[in-house]
């Protein structure tokens, strides 16, 4: 968007003044020193968890703070199996439930999106507003009835209660994401569809989501990392080693392992957050749009 | 079904069921549409809500069927519960510290990112990773280790000559090395700020600086004035996420809020109320207590905006 063109230039009255252009030249090379340094402050403990990873067991602390490199990637195979049930499990588990969140939270978002957008209904106001007030609503208020009921359903131990409620567009954020996108979408399209005879369900998938693929990949996105990370839900309903997400191994693993394993541990810390790492690598320019939109939390 | 309306409408025109229908035509589509959100909005927001309220007067152990106690579960909140006294006071410290610090930092590198410097889009990624990161186990991990006592911290310090304490099993340093995971997580803010920079009209510098006011005049004249609304939205939403936050302190105290409950976090006080002693009508009545003060800050921060947020008109 216009997020990316710099294009601040105060006119002081004497742009061709060697003096201020000088004292302009100190300020931004005194501006690049401050980036930088925050920079490697902000990134230091990530290449260091990567750095400890790679090491050997016994130099892990010994190394000092500053990273030195070593390639031993024995962490990774010892951490990988540390536990009763390998990451083999907990990876295809999160991949499982990330996924599934992902299509769910696409379809019944757009849908109730498009409602928002673009329908004449009763009341249309009024359940936005509803929508909205769901965004600010802490999920404690909730999560004890919500419980009860998906233990009466059965689903305790399930990835159900974390992959249902996503097909009924609980995240609000997304329908609120989508709505701004959809209005932004000129009216003329689906009128002259409608002229041409197409009904709401047409519109929707003939003209609003093949125009939304930017909102629809940045929601994509952002479901995944969420999900992908969410330790709560996870913690709650799954209790069975088997079941466990990336998350929750990961945390098991602190507390089994407590202070022996600490080469292991690192390595899969590292192994866990690639995804999502991946994710900002290729998105970050449609990650940082979908914040910069909506202001989301993160 | 456009068709089967134009068929049907002149058929029965005089009819009370052409109004039916074309009310039907008119309204169902926008409720079909929302038919999933429905669901959820009934069946897993405003269902739970009014139970958890009615839950909130019971004992309940998740077992047998709950018991009406009436308001003993609040009366127990206020006087006789030194552990939610607790959770209050570190959440709050934990609020009150961890949302301003978060919010200065993204103001300063936002603005200063803003003027126009080379290499924007690289920092921006930089400030903005730990907070895509932050919310993960990892994370959590990778800071005990960090602030422990043998951690990287003390390892730096020590080149100093300084001998640092444990950071993680000290009480007294417990809440405020989570304090510094969260200001770390300042880049979506940051990210808010930069757009609502953007919006801020060149002119406005240009005149100021033509009429002589200073760089440090034009931010408290020009910026700070007209980003209020963005900086309204960011305390608000970062508030709201920081009385929410659970994660962190999970995995550094052991979900416990250890060492001497000094991270016992609201949320996580909570947890366990709910999930390892089963007391769920004592947790309802926490869980409403905390919508209730969400509720609170929130309708007083839409009321004092008034006075100081800058609105277009």
């Amino acid at each position: 968007m216009t997020i990316d063109a710099p294009k601040l230039t105060v006119v002081t009255g004497a742009e061709n003044d060697p003096r201020a252009r000088l004292r302009k030249r100190i300020f931004s090379v005194l501006a690049h020193a401050l980036l930088i340094g925050a920079s490697i402050l902000m990134l230091y403990p990530l290449l260091w968890l990567l750095a400890a990873s790679f090491k050997p067991e016994n130099e892990i602390f010994t190394s000092g703070i500053w990273p030195s490199l070593s390639w031993d990637i024995d962490s990774y195979f010892r951490g990988w199996n540390a536990m009763r049930v390998s990451f083999t499990v907990f990876f295809m588990n999160s991949f499982v439930i990330a996924f599934l969140c992902v299509v769910g939270n696409l379809i019944a978002c757009s849908m109730a999106a498009y409602a928002f957008a673009r329908l004449q209904f009763k009341g249309r106001n009024f359940w936005f507003a509803m929508m909205l007030m769901t965004l600010m609503l802490p999920y404690q208020v909730t999560l004890i009835p919500q419980y009860v009921l998906f233990r009466d359903l059965g689903w305790v131990n399930t990835i159900l209660p974390l992959v249902v409620p996503k097909f009924m567009a609980v995240d609000a954020f997304f329908v609120f994401l989508m709505v701004q996108f959809f209005r932004g979408i000129p009216r003329e399209l689906d009128e002259a569809a409608m002229m041409d005879g197409a009904g709401p369900w047409r519109i929707y998938w003939k003209i609003m989501l093949p125009l939304s693929i930017p909102v629809l990949v940045t929601a994509a996105i952002f479901t995944f990392i969420w999900t992908w990370d969410d330790f709560f839900g996870p913690l709650i309903y799954l209790n069975r080693m088997q079941d466990y997400t990336v998350m929750l191994g990961l945390r098991t693993f602190v507390d089994s392992t407590g202070e022996s394993d600490f080469g292991g541990l690192f390595a899969m810390s590292v192994l866990s957050i690639v995804p999502i790492f991946v994710f900002f690598l290729l998105f970050q320019r449609l990650l940082i749009e979908g914040i910069a939109t909506t202001g989301m939390k993160r | 079904m456009t068709v089967h309306a134009a068929d049907a409408a002149p058929q029965d025109a005089a009819s009370g069921t052409s109004k039916w229908s074309r009310a039907w035509q008119n309204h169902a589509p926008g409720y079909l549409f929302l038919l999933p959100w429905f669901i959820g909005f009934f069946g897993l927001t405003i269902g739970p809500i009014i139970s958890s309220f009615y839950l909130s007067f019971t004992d309940f152990d998740l077992l047998t069927s709950p018991e009406w106690i009436g308001l003993a579960n609040y009366e127990r909140m206020f006087t006789n519960d030194r552990a939610f006294a607790t959770s209050m006071r570190v959440t709050f410290t934990f609020v009150l510290f961890s949302v301003p610090l978060k919010l200065a930092f993204a103001l300063a590198i936002a603005i200063l990112l803003n003027r126009g410097m080379k290499g924007l889009p690289l920092y921006r990624a930089v400030f903005y990773l730990p907070s895509l990161l932050g919310a993960s186990v990892a994370i959590a991990i990778l800071w005990r280790q960090l602030f422990a006592g043998d951690g990287l911290v003390n390892q730096f310090l020590s080149i100093f000559g300084i001998v640092g304490p444990s950071w993680i099993s000290n009480p007294n340093y417990s809440l405020w090395t989570l304090i510094v995971l969260s200001v770390w997580q300042f880049g979506s803010p940051m990210i808010i700020f930069l757009a609502g920079l953007r919006q801020i009209p060149q002119d406005m510098y240009e005149a100021a600086s033509l009429d002589g006011a200073s760089k440090w005049r034009q931010f408290w004249k020009i910026t700070l004035p007209l980003l209020t609304p963005v900086v309204f939205f960011n305390a608000i939403i970062q508030t709201i996420e920081a009385f929410k936050s659970f994660t962190p302190a999970f995995i550094i105290s052991n979900g416990t809020g250890s060492p001497i409950n000094s991270t016992l976090f609201y949320t996580l006080y909570l947890y366990n109320e709910a999930f390892s002693y089963f007391r769920m009508g004592y947790a309802s009545a926490l869980a409403w207590f905390l919508l209730l003060l969400i509720a609170c800050f929130t309708a007083f921060s839409f009321l004092t905006s008034k006075y100081w947020v800058h609105y277009d008109d």
